[in-house]
Parts: C-alpha cells; sequence; structure tokens
C-alpha cells in the first residue's frame, strides 16, 4: 500500500471519528477515555479547524486553481461576520438569516473589487488584494453603526456541538465546491487561466468572467465561516474579523497541503492549525508561536513548496533526495 | 490660504519619510523581482538601534542612521545570502510567503527583546521649529526630508558611478546574461537586498524621531513603500522621490478633507494604489515595462 493511500485511510478514518465521535454525549467519551473532544479546548481547537479547512479550500479555488494568490480573502471573512452582526445584533433578526445573506454580500463585494483588481497579476495583485483586507477593516474600524473600534457583540449561544457542526458543514461544502468545479468546464477553464491567461483566451474562455466568478465563490465560502464566526465568537472587531495573519496563515495552509488539489488544503488546515496549537499551547505564549508560525513557512516554503500531498504522491518511502531536488530547482 | 500651505509643507515633509522608506523597497522589488514584506520590520529595527543608542548612550538620532545603515546592511547580506536566495527562482508567492514569515520572526523576536510598549525618541529640539509667516516647519521633519534626500543621491550614485552598482543594474535586467559576463549572482542578489536593508534602516531612524515605536509599527509602512513604487513607476531612484512626495501631500490633504481623519490613512493608501493601477499602471514617472 502507498503512502498516499494510507494517508487517504487514515484521513477518513480521522473525518468519521471527528463527525461522529461528539454525536456520543460528551460524558460518555470520557467514561471511555477516547483522545480528544472530551473537553472544550479540543471542540475549540476541531472548529477552528474546520473554519481554516473553509478558508484554505475558499482560497485554493482562487489562488490555488486559477492562479491569483489573492491576499485578501480575509475582507470577505470580516464581512461575513459583520453581516451576521448586523443582522443579529443591530437588525435582531434570526442568525438563519445571517448564513444566507452573509455570502451573498461577501460575493457582491468581490464582484465590486474584482473587476478591477483582477486584471492585475503577481506581485500587483498579491498587494492589492493585500490593501483590500487593510482598508475594510480599517473602515468598518471607523463606522458608529459597525461599533467602530470597540467591536459589535452578538447574543452568546452556548453549544459546542452547534458551532462544530455548523464549521463542519462550511467545510464539507468548501472542499465538495472545488471537488465538483474540478470536474467541470469551469474548473478546467480555471486551470486554463492559471497555465496561459493569453491561450485561454484565445481557445475561448471568457478570462474575466471566469476569474470573477472564482474570485465570488471563494469569498462566498470565505463569508459563511465569517457569519459561523461571528455567532460562535459572540464578539467581533477589526483585529479579529480582518485579522491580516490569518490571511497569510490560509494561504500557508493550501501551500502546505499542496495547492490546486482538492484534499491539499484540508491537509494543511489540520496539520499546521495543530502545530500551532501546540507552540501556543507549549506555555511560552503566542509570541514563540508566532516565531515558530514564520520559521514554519520559511521551511515549507524552501523545502516542500508543491506542498505535503505532491510529496507524499505515490512516494513509498521518504526520501532526503526530494527536498534536494526542489532546494536545486529553486535557488540561485 | 496658510492653512493649506501649512499642510501642503507637512505633506512634503511626511513624503520625504515615505520616500526613504520606498528606496529600498524599490530597489529590491526592480533588481531581484521581490515584493518584500519584511521590508517594516527592518524600518523598525533601525527604529529600535536608534532609539537604544539615545537611550543608552545619548547619541542624536541623527547622528545614529549611519549605524542603522551598518547594521541592517549586514543583517540583509545574511537574510538574503541564507534564507531568500534559496526560493529566488521559485515563483513569487514563495517569496510573498517566505518574506512575510521572515517579518513575523523579526517583529516577534523585537516583542521578546523590547516588549510591546511605546518608545520615543525625543531630542532637546524635537517640540522647535522654524517660523516662516504664519507657518511652522518642524526641524526634526525637516531634517528627516534632507535625510531622504540625502539617501536618494546616495542610491543614484552607488548605481550608475560604481562598478558595483552597474553589476546590480546588470543583474536586474538579465541574470543569465548577468552570470555570463562573470557577476556572482549570489553575491549580487545579497548586496542589492543588503542595500535595500541598509536604507531601511535608515528610514526607521528617522521615523523614530516623529513617531512611537512598537514592534508592529513597521507593517504599514510595507504597504504605504508599495503604493509610492507603484505611484512613481517602478526602476529608477527619481520615480521613487517624486512617488513619495505626491503620496505623502494625498495622505495630508486626504485626511485633511472634511469627515475624514487620520484613521482613513490605510484605505486612502488603497484608493490611490488601485486608482493608479487602473488608470496608469506604470506610474507617474515608470517607464514602459
Amino acid at each position: 500500500m502507498s503512502v498516499r493511500r494510507a494517508a487517504y485511510a487514515v484521513a477518513g478514518l480521522a473525518l468519521a471519528f471527528v463527525v461522529l465521535a461528539p454525536l456520543t454525549s460528551i460524558d460518555a467519551a470520557q467514561q471511555a477515555g477516547l483522545p480528544l473532544l472530551t473537553d472544550k479546548l479540543w471542540f475549540r481547537i476541531a472548529t477552528t479547524v474546520a473554519m481554516f479547512v473553509v478558508m484554505a479550500s475558499a482560497w485554493n479555488i482562487i489562488g490555488g486553481l486559477t492562479g491569483y494568490a489573492s491576499f485578501g480573502n480575509v475582507a470577505f471573512f470580516g464581512l461575513g461576520a459583520y453581516t451576521a452582526g448586523v443582522v443579529v445584533t443591530n437588525l435582531g433578526l434570526p442568525f438563519a438569516l445571517a448564513l444566507v445573506l452573509a455570502p451573498l454580500v461577501a460575493a457582491a463585494f468581490a464582484v465590486i473589487v474584482g473587476i478591477p483588481l483582477l486584471r492585475l497579476r503577481g506581485h500587483y495583485f498579491a498587494v492589492a488584494t493585500l490593501g483590500v483586507g487593510v482598508a475594510v477593516g480599517e473602515v468598518v474600524n471607523n463606522i458608529e453603526p459597525l461599533g467602530a473600534a470597540t467591536g459589535l457583540f452578538l447574543p452568546i449561544v452556548r453549544s459546542d456541538l452547534l458551532f462544530f457542526y455548523l464549521m463542519l458543514g462550511a467545510a464539507l461544502l468548501a472542499v465538495l465546491t472545488t471537488w465538483v468545479i474540478l470536474r467541470t468546464r469551469f474548473g478546467y477553464g480555471l486551470l486554463a487561466i492559471r497555465e496561459n491567461e493569453e491561450a485561454a483566451a484565445v481557445i475561448g474562455v471568457n478570462t474575466t468572467f471566469y476569474k470573477v466568478a472564482a474570485f465570488c465563490i471563494a469569498a462566498a465560502l470565505t463569508g459563511i465561516a465569517g457569519a459561523i464566526f461571528a455567532q460562535w465568537n459572540s464578539f467581533i472587531n477589526q483585529d479579529n474579523a480582518f485579522a491580516i495573519s490569518d490571511n497569510v496563515q490560509m494561504i500557508l495552509m493550501a501551500v502546505i497541503g499542496g495547492t490546486g488539489t482538492v484534499l491539499g488544503p484540508v491537509a494543511g488546515a489540520i496539520s499546521l492549525e495543530l502545530i500551532i496549537q501546540t507552540l501556543a499551547g507549549g506555555g511560552s505564549g503566542s509570541v514563540f508561536s508566532q516565531i515558530g508560525l514564520g520559521v514554519l513557512l520559511a521551511v515549507c516554503v524552501i523545502f516542500i513548496p508543491r506542498g505535503v500531498i505532491d510529496f507524499f504522491g505515490g512516494r513509498s518511502k521518504l526520501s532526503l533526495r526530494y527536498f534536494r531536488q526542489t532546494l536545486r530547482e529553486t535557488s540561485a | 490660504m496658510s492653512q493649506f500651505t501649512q499642510q501642503v509643507i507637512l505633506g512634503l515633509l511626511l513624503g520625504g519619510v515615505y520616500v526613504a522608506v520606498a528606496l529600498g523597497f524599490s530597489l529590491v522589488w526592480g533588481i531581484l523581482n521581490i515584493v518584500n514584506l519584511a521590508h517594516g520590520a527592518l524600518v523598525i529595527v533601525g527604529s529600535y538601534i536608534t532609539w537604544v543608542l539615545f537611550t543608552r548612550l545619548h547619541i542624536d538620532p541623527f547622528l545614529s542612521l549611519p549605524v542603522d545603515a551598518l547594521a541592517l546592511f549586514v543583517i540583509g547580506y545574511a537574510l538574503q545570502r541564507g534564507v531568500i536566495n534559496r526560493v529566488i527562482r521559485a515563483p513569487l508567492l514563495f517569496t510573498f510567503l517566505l518574506t512575510f514569515g521572515i517579518n513575523l520572526v523579526i517583529v516577534s523576536l523585537l516583542l521578546l527583546i523590547f516588549t510591546g510598549d511605546f518608545r520615543s525618541v525625543t531630542p532637546a529640539y524635537s517640540g522647535s521649529g522654524l517660523h516662516l509667516g504664519g507657518i511652522v516647519i518642524p526641524y526634526i521633519r525637516l531634517g528627516g526630508l534632507a535625510a531622504a534626500m540625502v539617501l536618494a543621491g546616495i542610491l543614484w550614485v552607488v548605481l550608475n558611478r560604481t562598478r558595483s552598482g552597474a553589476a546590480i543594474l546588470a543583474v536586474g535586467a538579465d541574470r543569465d546574461a548577468a552570470q555570463l559576463v562573470g557577476i556572482d549572482l549570489r553575491h549580487m542578489y545579497a548586496l542589492t537586498f543588503a542595500i535595500g536593508a541598509a536604507f531601511a534602516g535608515v528610514a526607521g531612524g528617522i521615523i523614530s524621531t516623529f513617531q512611537s515605536i512598537t514592534p508592529t509599527a513597521g507593517d504599514p509602512y510595507t504597504l504605504q513603500a508599495f503604493v509610492v513604487v507603484i505611484l512613481g513607476g517602478l526602476g529608477r531612484v527619481s520615480a521613487t522621490v517624486v512617488g513619495g512626495l505626491a503620496f505623502g501631500l494625498i495622505e495630508v490633504l486626504g485626511q485633511s478633507a472634511p469627515r475624514l481623519g487620520s484613521g482613513y490613512a490605510n484605505a486612502i493608501a488603497f484608493v490611490v494604489l488601485v486608482v493608479v493601477l487602473v488608470v496608469r499602471p506604470r506610474g507617474l514617472l515608470g517607464r514602459l515595462a
């Protein structure tokens, strides 16, 4: 059995465990001594992992499949979160409505900024989208009805299970969306744009429409995650809804896992979030976890630029030759 | 009217700071094709060096600028030679992520060493200024502008009148051809990044004289440096100078507009960025690619 198959088997078992374990009551799980999922901390971590699976998979649709490395997807997350905040707190409407509106608001915003920005490429697109994330957060931070610098408080809903399943549902939706896209004409169009945009246009791909549509789908998925986050966390402000570090984290997750693949972002989100939690839980506080994240970023980018999915693909054993080869391909 | 003149002068003075910040950023981008997201962190390292020299040894902030340059030159050379050179031929997403990681590490290290407290450098003359009619020009800001112009001059001379500068420009024009005529690419990459870092350090020293510094204070400067380079145009020292001064003016005048305030600095930068990219992608003075 190849490493790849073993990885899929482990992933399947883990997914089954993650989905089914919470259904048994927490008490029962504790008595049986099952690891994980028996206390609040692990629920929180599992929900966070699912949240990043959504963000990384959504980023993968525009960054990995289409080849437009957006550094501003966090704007969609923040807009989704603030949509939920406005719907629930300011208007007093049910949260379910927010779940419907958040992706629409995020997608509409993606159309507005996507049409001018998706004409740019490379560094220009990356930094312009970075600007989108920062600028939207700043504007929200100055608007009085949105709580300005104080932030917005949502009524607290105490249910670890509910938010875990909501986030898990969003994660499955994101993965499924990627899977479906890759099997349609639309998906082939996106890959064609990534490989050679002029050639794609010549063979009849409506590149502007395809790019904006991919951006919209990514935005809608990210917006859903934002809405769930807002209700789950019950407090949102510029720092937690528009965190630039979240933005880099989702990209890193997709890159570590393998961009352009269906399961890459999932693998990346799970492994990176667990590493970050371990570093943060080491007792030395968040400064060391930040240093750890930075070093990890450097190591991954230098040694496994095509992601762990590529690294394990069809390989029966780990080999140093792989690292040496990638290093030779990219270094001066 | 004098209110307006005052704003214009303040804008140009602020623009001087942006020129200083953007010179190194522009050089690294133009020659190495790397958008260095750690640029803001390098700027703040310079600020902290000036702060330490000022509080411990009572050295005037403007006299400490060469020390900033030297220290950051060494750090920059080591960073490029040891780390960034490893991904210089990878797709640009990777240099982006790598420099972001470096930014994270530097900011965290600064946080460990100096804590998150606000630090400021306050020489005796920091409150006084030049009075011309109804207009006040603070001495420190004037010193900052002068230092930025000296920096621009130095960069122009290095690039256009020295052998190393010619090699750097050659590497920027065509890496393979440069290697064929015997230029040591690894050394030239490192040298270019080192010069960029040294300029960032000097910019940081200037910034510490008028702004309280924290480990994260550099982050906005990375975005602003990018906007300045876009606004002026990539690849010429004069374009960066014009872009920096113009951006300083836009920001000060934009913030003095009714209903807007200092809370919108990044949003203004972003709007400028998008407008320039859509209307005139090569910048005010940029050459056609």
